[in-house]
Parts: C-alpha cells; structure tokens; sequence
C-alpha cells in the first residue's frame, strides 16, 4: 500500500523498495497494458463505482470543498488531495472484492 | 492464497483507484473552474438570487425603467424622486428630481448667475487666492460663454474661474 496519499510522479520517488520489486510491478503493468486487461479492468471497476454511488459522493465531496475555498482557488491536487482518503476507505467491500479477484486471476493466467 | 500475489493484486488495484480518483478530481476542478455547476459558489448564488429579485419586482410592478427595486422593508420607490425641497444656492423651491440640472444652471453655467457672482465675490475672493492673475487649474470649464480663456492674462476673467473651482465658503 502507497504511504502517502499524494499521486506520485512516476515513476515512484517515494518508496524505497530492492530492485527487483520494481521492475516486477513494472512487468505486470506492461502485460495488463498490453493485454488490454488495464483497461477493462478500469471499465469494470468505473461502471461499479458509478452503480454504487461512490462517484457521486465523491463529486459531492469535491462540490462542497470548492464551494468554500471559492471555486476559482481550487486546484486538482487539491481535489486529489481531498477524495484519496475517503475515496480509498469507502469502496464497497463487494467491488473491490470482485476486481481483486479478476486481478488474481489475470496474474495467474499471466504465470506472474 | 500466496501473500506475494495478494499484495501485488492489491496494488493494481489500488493503482486503478488513483487513476479513477484523479479522473474524478479533473472533472470536478474542471466544473468548479468553467462554473458549470450553478450553486457552486455562495457569493455568485447571492447575486443571482438578488438579481432575480429584481427583476420579479420589476416584471410584478409594472415600471419600465430597471431603477424600481424593492428595498429591505419591501417598499419601492418612483424612478424620479418627486419631493420638493429648497435650492441652498437660490432659494427656489426645485423638486428633488431636478435638481441637478437647476444646480448647474443656478450655479455655474448660466450667463446670468456667473456675471451676478463676478460683481458680488470677486473682491473678497481675490484675496483668497493664490495671488496670481492668472488662473490655469479650472476643474468645471464652461462652454457657454467666449469670454473664458483657461491662461487668461485678464485678472477678472482669470479670477472667476477661481471662484467657481475653489469653493470657498
């Protein structure tokens, strides 16, 4: 799990992990890309945030913080900054248990 | 369940969330910053609520003009204040509505009222006065009459515009 909430530049400054861990999250990165699975997994995972509501709390969260910081003071990290933590916390246990698993099952198939 | 494989599944999970999480915040940023969404700030919704009082009032009163609003004890008031009052400088009776305009009759403009106050404040004023004869800084020109030369070397010409651009009581 990322340390800090803020996204990082890629590629990750702030961790400090052996080498090798890097390069193997670099090569299950390039097979979800190349395999088209990234973005059907991105798809899948959008459509059951939207089905849940997790999106339009978010939105509303964003709403409420740009309406008191005047909302031409508002900055998209500033944005990030505010949805990360609930963002993260509030997925429903069910979707996230449905995209791990077809993760899982792309690593395998991917003998990763 | 291999924990290697767990941990990598969760982080391209996690991955995939940053991702939809910073699409969210792009969107939303590029709402608050375009003003799309209508309610968004406090300050403009007050003025758009304002301005639609207006313009209820407006539509509701009848009045032409944009000048017929509705103050905070819900009266309203006639585009041209109507009230009659006395003129400080003349003493006429002028309605308030026009005052302005008979100000600047009764004041400067008028070839009556300047020839009057020429022979009646000019000796006083003369002494309040920078002491030159000649008057460059004159605030309220007046067109009408030729006389006027704004460097005029004729002390009496360049005297009066002293009178009417320094006020003094």
């Amino acid at each position: 799990m990322r340390a800090s909430i803020n996204r990082p530049p890629t590629p990750d400054a702030e961790e400090d992990p052996p080498q090798k861990e890097l390069s193997l999250r670099e090569i299950i990165n390039i097979k979800l890309i190349e395999s088209g699975e990234k973005e059907k997994l991105m798809e899948l995972l959008r459509e059951r945030l939207i089905e849940c509501g997790w999106r339009d709390e978010m939105k509303a969260l964003c709403r409420a913080y740009a309406r008191k910081k005047g909302r031409k003071n508002v900055t998209v990290d500033d944005l990030v900054q505010v949805i990360t933590p609930e963002g993260r916390a509030s997925v429903p246990d069910s979707v996230k248990a449905e995209l791990l698993q077809r993760i899982r099952s792309f690593l395998v198939s991917a003998s990763l | 369940m291999s924990s290697p494989r767990s941990q990598q599944a969760s982080d391209c999970f996690d991955d995939l969330l940053d991702c939809i999480i910073a699409d969210v915040a792009s969107e939303c940023h590029r709402i608050a910053r375009l003003g799309l969404d209508r309610n968004l700030e406090e300050e403009e919704e007050e003025l758009r609520r304002s301005v639609q009082a207006r313009v209820a009032d407006q539509s509701s009163g009848g009045e032409a003009n944009g000048k017929n609003v509705v103050d905070i004890f819900g009266q309203t008031h006639p585009a041209i204040a109507s009230e009659i009052f006395e003129c400080m400088n003349c003493g006429r009776p002028i309605v308030a509505g026009r005052f302005a305009p008979h100000l600047e009759k009764c004041m400067g403009k008028g070839r009556k009222a300047r020839a009057k106050a020429t022979r009646s404040s000019t000796i006083a004023r003369n002494r309040h006065s920078r002491g030159s004869p000649v008057s460059v800084y004159a605030p309220y020109s007046s067109a009408t009459s030729t006389h006027r030369v704004p460097n005029g070397t004729v002390g009496g010409v360049g005297e009066e515009y002293a009178d009417h651009a320094f006020e003094e009581p």
